[in-house]
């Protein structure tokens, strides 16, 4: 077996410009080639080496799909990538609007719950995050193109914080359906 | 002596290179055994026509009965035959004890083990031991059917086994001695079976509703790529709650006084039937004898469905789930796939068939699918059809977690990431000179360790010692594309590799495994000697048989009578001891009349040879 170079980066190993923007169906089709030649099933008879290396390689297309394919953890990585510094997870946002945005909004979901139309509510705020991620990632793209890499960073917790939430309604949405 | 007997020309080609591959499908209740012949999966039946051949283990002592003949002592030996094994796959000594309720079996744990067996006429034999009887019978049927032998095998597991299941079943096709090419999810064969049939694009539900569980999949099928996109399910609920609704309704209908364990078996098997009954029929008549009284009844089929449409809610609501984590709505769906026999109840195929808003495809039997899914997967991973492209992408059915300060899980991996996939984590140490942790994984959902499943716990040794704080361990957790996991672990600054022990909560150590598989060797050894002493016997006969042929045949034309009663005299030698006499006696034997035929058989040949050239024209003789 062939072994790729592993010192690519996943733009790289799936022949993808390194841009926020991104055709996801060439991302797919990609990511099926890749493991088409390094999947696991592809070297049933192989050796032991080639057996572990076709593991470790089918992993890394994985990890990389997995990344790329997420808005959140692409534009982190995109960062990462030209070198800024990634705070970790636990660190707050100074930004007290985004943060007073981030309370109400939550807020706004568990009210939901006691709403007359909870379904039809829940729907309009799935309207209003989708929206408002949708702008945080312009605002990632030209920050990013801008080399602004710490304001980018800023953007990018945003659309962390936002992805949170619409993960939070959406768990609330099936818990209404399913009643 | 292959030269008495003149071969056709070109009788002797070598074979094809064709590698003979199986699916076998080792259920709770039934199994089956499935390969590919000429380009279709078949289920491979038993002498009598039988695929299913179900999970059923008889010890009697001295010898094991694996399928229906085992079923059929189950009332008369209950304590020795073992049935649905597979609940107990990958199970500790908490969860057999639930069990205990259930089965009739007696449970023992060894010292130094954590594996419950069961204890038998034959000896105590824990679930691996116990299935590997049942993929042995499957192998064997195989073999037979397709008078060769087997080069590799998949076999399928629910979607929502844990790792500990899984390797559980892995364990047992070892000790089977199968060389195992994959373990398969389930539902994702059943896609494959229908899959390749119809050429399909897009996106499917397999919906799979078997005896005691349930399972939905998820999956994106695009030029033969199946790639699951999320699983779910419940591993508690089947058709086997149907028969328990129907049959708390019967002993509503009418005082039974004390149930006992033998007439709650007798109201559950009358429920069974007319669950059965009900799939075509309007209506099932019910009889009960109990303790010289009989009670009648019937039920209505609209009356059946009111007790189960419940059950079939919670199904539906694990759909909702696993549409939801693969991020479609119900109406992306373009074909919903039925597996399991509980999928037969007309209720269940309407229920589902209104909320995907389309027909489910039965066409495929519910039971056979799995197998033949599996059977088109061992073929393609044998190499017998390089042009075809067919890819099994798959999730982990489970998140995998560490415990954490205060009994938390940390997920490592989340459920329905693909498989196979890798994550590392750093730690460093905490006390000075510090030179081994501990890692307890764990999987399952939950926010708190003890509500999730206990896998292992990892011990790693051999660290450098160091300062507090100054070592940095990565350790990395790998899932394989069986679904099963292994754990590796480095310290960075100095590059040394941890040693690491794993002490599987509920499996089997590597330790056990190794002394069953050399307990199973030395049976092998037994029984390869006994087959060989049968081939022997078989090729004997062959040759007395031919060399009684060819003396009737060309014997007092070729041969002088002297001649003659030389030969006689070594067959007569072998025949006398063919029953009695060893390997390599019979050897010595065959030997023996092959030496005196030399000259026989080599005028046999020149008399062959003349008579093919009679008559002929030379120039009519290819030379």
């Amino acid at each position: 077996m062939q072994s790729p170079d592993f010192s690519q980066n996943y733009f790289e190993l799936f022949g993808l410009d390194p841009v926020f923007e991104l055709d996801s169906r060439r991302l797919q089709a990609e990511q099926q080639r890749l493991q088409a030649t390094y999947h696991p099933d592809r070297y049933i008879s192989a050796d032991e080496r080639d057996k572990r290396l076709s593991t470790q390689v089918a992993s890394w297309v994985n990890q990389a799909y997995e990344t790329l394919q997420d808005p959140v953890k692409r534009s982190r990585y995109l960062l990462e990538i030209s070198g800024a510094t990634i705070p970790d997870d636990s660190s707050t946002t100074s930004d007290a609007e985004f943060l007073m945005e981030q309370i109400e909004l939550r807020e706004e979901v568990e009210a939901c719950r006691h709403s007359d139309e909870p379904l039809q509510q829940c729907e309009q705020i799935e309207t209003r995050l989708g929206q408002r991620a949708d702008q945080l990632a312009a605002e990632f793209v030209s920050y990013f193109e801008a080399g602004e890499l710490d304001t980018a960073m800023s953007s990018s917790r945003k659309m962390q914080f936002i992805q949170r939430i619409q993960q939070q309604l959406s768990e609330l949405q099936f818990e209404l359906e399913d009643n | 002596m292959a030269l008495l007997q003149i071969s056709e020309p070109g009788e002797s080609n070598a074979p094809h290179q064709h590698r003979n591959s199986i699916g076998i499908d080792l259920g709770t209740t039934n199994s089956l055994v499935a390969t590919v012949r000429s380009g279709e999966a078949v289920c491979l039946a038993d002498e009598e026509g039988r695929s299913l051949l179900p999970s059923v283990v008889h010890f009697g002592g001295t010898g094991t009965l694996v399928g229906s003949q085992a079923l059929e002592l189950q009332s008369s030996d209950p304590l020795n035959t073992i049935s649905s094994i597979k609940r107990m796959m990958g199970r500790g000594r908490e969860d057999v004890s639930q069990l205990g309720n259930v089965v009739p079996y007696e449970f023992v744990v060894n010292a130094g083990s954590n594996v419950p067996r069961i204890h038998t006429r034959s000896g105590d034999f824990s679930a691996v031991e116990i299935s590997s009887e049942i993929l042995k019978a499957l192998h064997d049927r195989a073999v037979q059917s397709t008078g060769r032998d087997i080069d590799g095998v998949v076999i399928t597991v629910p979607a929502y086994f844990d790792d500990a299941q899984r390797q559980a079943t892995r364990d047992a096709a070892t000790l089977a001695g199968l060389n195992l090419f994959r373990l398969l999810n389930e539902p994702t064969a059943a896609a494959v079976a229908y899959g390749l049939d119809q050429n399909a694009e897009g996106l499917i539900a397999v919906y799979d509703l078997g005896g005691g569980t349930f399972d939905i999949s998820i999956l994106r099928l695009n030029k033969g790529v199946f790639e699951v996109l999320a699983t779910g399910g419940d591993s508690s609920l089947g058709g086997d709650d149907m028969d328990h609704a129907l049959g708390e309704w019967i002993i509503e209908q009418d005082g039974f006084g004390d149930i006992n364990t033998g007439l709650a078996r007798r109201i559950l098997f009358a429920a069974r039937d007319a669950k059965e009954v009900l799939t075509d029929a309007n209506s099932a008549e019910i009889v009960i004898d109990h303790q010289q009284q009989r009670w009648q009844g019937r039920i209505d089929r609209d009356q059946f469905e009111a007790l189960i449409q419940p059950l079939l809610k919670k199904t539906l609501s694990a759909c909702r789930r696993a549409l939801r984590d693969a991020g479609i709505s119900k109406h992306d769906i373009g074909e919903v796939v039925m597996v399991g026999g509980s999928t037969r109840v007309p209720l269940v195929q309407a229920m589902v068939g209104e909320f995907f808003s389309r027909e489910p495809m039965c066409d495929l039997d519910p039971d056979q699918v799995v197998a033949m899914g599996a059977a088109i997967q061992a073929d393609i991973l044998a190499g017998n059809k390089p042009e075809n492209d067919m890819l099994l992408l798959d999730v982990l059915p489970l998140s995998l977690g560490i415990e954490t300060m205060g009994g938390l899980s940390e997920k490592i991996i989340q459920r329905n990431s693909s498989i196979p996939v890798t994550r590392a984590q750093e730690f460093t140490t905490f006390k000075d000179g510090q030179t081994a942790m501990s890692i307890h994984v764990v999987q399952g959902e939950r926010e708190l360790v003890s509500d999730c499943r206990s896998l292992a716990h990892f011990e790693l040794r051999g660290f450098p010692p160091m300062n507090a704080g100054a070592a940095r361990i990565r350790v990395t957790y790998q899932v394989d594309a069986d679904g099963l996991m292994s754990v590796s672990a480095e310290e960075l600054t100095s590059g040394i590799t941890a040693d690491i022990i794993v002490k599987p909560s509920y499996g089997l150590t590597d330790v056990e495994i190794e002394s069953m598989l050399r307990a199973s060797m030395d049976h092998a050894r037994e029984d390869i000697i006994l087959r060989l002493l049968k081939e022997q016997q078989v090729e004997a006969s062959r040759v007395i048989e031919a060399i009684d042929a060819a003396l009737a045949q060309d014997g007092e034309s070729l041969l002088s009578e002297s001649e003659i009663a030389q030969i006689r005299e070594h067959r007569d030698a072998l025949e006398a001891v063919i029953d009695t006499a060893s390997v390599e006696e019979l050897k010595r034997l065959i030997k023996a009349i092959e030496d005196a035929s030399e000259a026989y058989v080599a005028r046999r040949m020149n008399a062959s040879v003349k008579q093919a050239l009679a008559g002929k024209q030379i120039d009519e003789v290819d030379v």
